[in-house]
């Protein structure tokens, strides 16, 4: 689903992010990506969502290469990708049904059908209960669950997460991951950027280690 | 049309939170367009007047009161056989003379006192307008002095002419004013616009990071300027028109009846159409320039 050949990410003068980097994600698998802070994990992140151009190599994401998409291909591109952030990032004028329904709005989705989803992946996250509230009116785990909504409402094959429990307590962070597992077994594939070494251990899967910008190790599930 | 919802749909949100920023947007734009119509309005009614006037020009040719009727009537013969004639009249010297008291009853007296009458015989020539022009009228005329009987000739389209090219001046000056006006009145809805962007630069963040297209992320931008631009348009047609209607209150009759027309005329459909679109025009543009800072 997700590969990376040869990936390099260079700020200012010889200041290395991401140094040859090659790492696989299979389609449907779920994966942690971990390392100390400054390790490269949000660039590479970055880099899958297009909000920044690698310096060096190729990031290829369901056989497609993102080097060379157009502005508005780049957009597109983003409609098919889940994207959880730590800060929730979700727009405060708007209601959290308004926020999840938005994404399906710009895709042209019929008025009824968005409805539907977004009720439905709000129940999902258990929140079918505040589909009018504001998301200042939520706590941080609530809000990360609208996000998490926001991301799977257009049933993308890939979700990318820059360490969604970041901000929550350990019980919230595990009620989030559980979120994460549940949509992977649908299929989805999910990388997780989290240094969280607790949370790792609990959810049990393929962990992708950076260090300056380099693989380090890659540990397979553990029990 | 689920763009242009959306669209419409933010910017009256983003117009209703801008507040006192849209009311000087739409204020200036007002203005802006106020001052053209304003112009619009005083050129239509001036091409009135330059029509009726143009229309009505004549070329008076006097006799000499010893004029012989052979004269006379070859000059007649002569006038009615030229291509840019369309009117011949002869007025003798009675009737010019009954002309005057009926068309000035309160100097009757002077023409009773005089004795003789002072009034020479005339032609009154209508012109074609248009073909030669004045050019034309000009060998007319020059051809006509040399007649036998002829002792002046009095042509209106020299001054009307004269006339014409200052309010044509006038005019590019006046399209001039309201072009710097609306140059203005664009720069305040960018602003305003820009403003706004600002305001929702985090909503932009997440909106392009969950791949909204760029028609969803700068529309409401224009529909906000173009919102601006119309509604600041609509203020100053309403504006123009309470202006009219209290000038035409007022003055009206005394102007209409000064310049030879039968009453002052208020903006046509076309115009009025015309500067809302204009109002639109100028704010859709501003609005896309401002929503270029989105990238």
């Amino acid at each position: 689903m997700i590969e990376t050949q040869s990936l390099g990410k260079t700020y200012g003068r010889g200041l290395y992010a991401l140094r040859d980097l090659n790492l696989k994600v299979d389609r449907g698998e779920f994966a942690f990506l971990t390392g100390p802070s400054g390790a490269g994990k949000s660039t590479l992140l970055r880099l899958l969502l297009l909000e920044e151009s690698p310096t060096e190599g190729e990031v290829l994401v369901a056989g497609r290469n993102l080097s060379h998409l157009t502005r508005d291909e780049i957009q597109a591109y983003r409609r098919t990708v889940g994207f959880v952030f730590q800060d929730f990032k979700l727009i405060p004028t708007k209601t959290i049904f308004e926020n999840v329904s938005f994404v399906q709005r710009v895709l042209g989705r019929p008025v009824e059908e968005q409805r539907r989803n977004t009720y439905q992946v709000l129940k999902w996250v258990g929140l079918q209960h505040r589909l009018n509230a504001l998301p200042q009116e939520l706590s941080g785990g609530e809000q990360q669950r609208v996000a998490i909504a926001r991301a799977l409402v257009n049933e993308p094959h890939l979700v990318l997460a820059d360490e969604p429990t970041g901000n929550l307590d350990p019980d919230l962070s595990l009620e989030i991951m559980n979120l994460f597992r549940d949509m992977n077994a649908r299929g989805t594939t999910v990388l997780v950027a989290t240094h969280d070494r607790e949370l790792i251990k609990w959810v049990g899967r393929r962990v992708i280690q950076l260090d300056h910008g380099q693989m380090v190790g890659a540990a397979e599930p553990q029990a | 049309m689920t763009v242009v919802g959306y669209a419409l749909e933010e910017a009256w949100l983003s117009l209703r939170r801008s507040g006192r920023s849209a009311l000087v947007s739409i204020g200036t734009i007002a203005i802006a367009f106020t001052t053209l119509g304003g112009f619009l309005l005083i050129s239509v009614n001036v091409q009135d007047v330059l029509d009726r006037w143009l229309q009505a020009a004549e070329m008076s040719i006097y006799l000499h009161d010893t004029a012989s009727e052979p004269d006379r009537l070859a000059l007649e013969q002569f006038l009615r056989t030229q291509p840019m004639v369309a009117e011949v009249e002869y007025v003798s010297r009675e009737r010019a003379l009954e002309r005057f008291r009926n068309d000035f009853p309160e100097l009757r007296d002077v023409t009773t006192g005089i004795g003789e009458n002072p009034f020479p015989s005339a032609f009154e020539v209508r012109l074609r307008a248009g073909n030669g022009g004045d050019a034309e009228a000009d060998s007319l005329s020059s051809e006509v002095a040399g007649k036998p009987g002829v002792s002046d000739i009095r042509y209106d389209r020299r001054w009307l002419a004269r006339l014409v090219g200052i309010v044509t001046t006038a005019r590019l000056a006046a399209a001039l004013v309201a072009g710097i006006l609306m140059l203005g009145a664009a720069f305040t809805v960018a602003a305003v616009v820009r403003l706004s962007l600002y305001a929702r630069r985090d909503e932009l963040e997440i909106m392009q990071l969950v791949g909204a297209p760029f028609t969803y992320i700068r529309g409401p931008f224009i529909m906000e300027g173009l919102l601006l631009g119309g509604i600041g348009a609509a203020v100053a047609l309403v504006a123009i028109a309470i202006l009219y209607s209290m000038l035409a209150r007022w003055l009206g009759s005394d102007l209409a009846g000064f310049a030879g027309i039968g009453q002052l005329r208020f903006l046509g459909i076309a115009e009025f159409v015309m500067m809302l679109l204009g109002g639109v025009g100028v704010g859709a543009a501003a609005g896309t320039v401002a929503s270029r800072a989105v990238r």
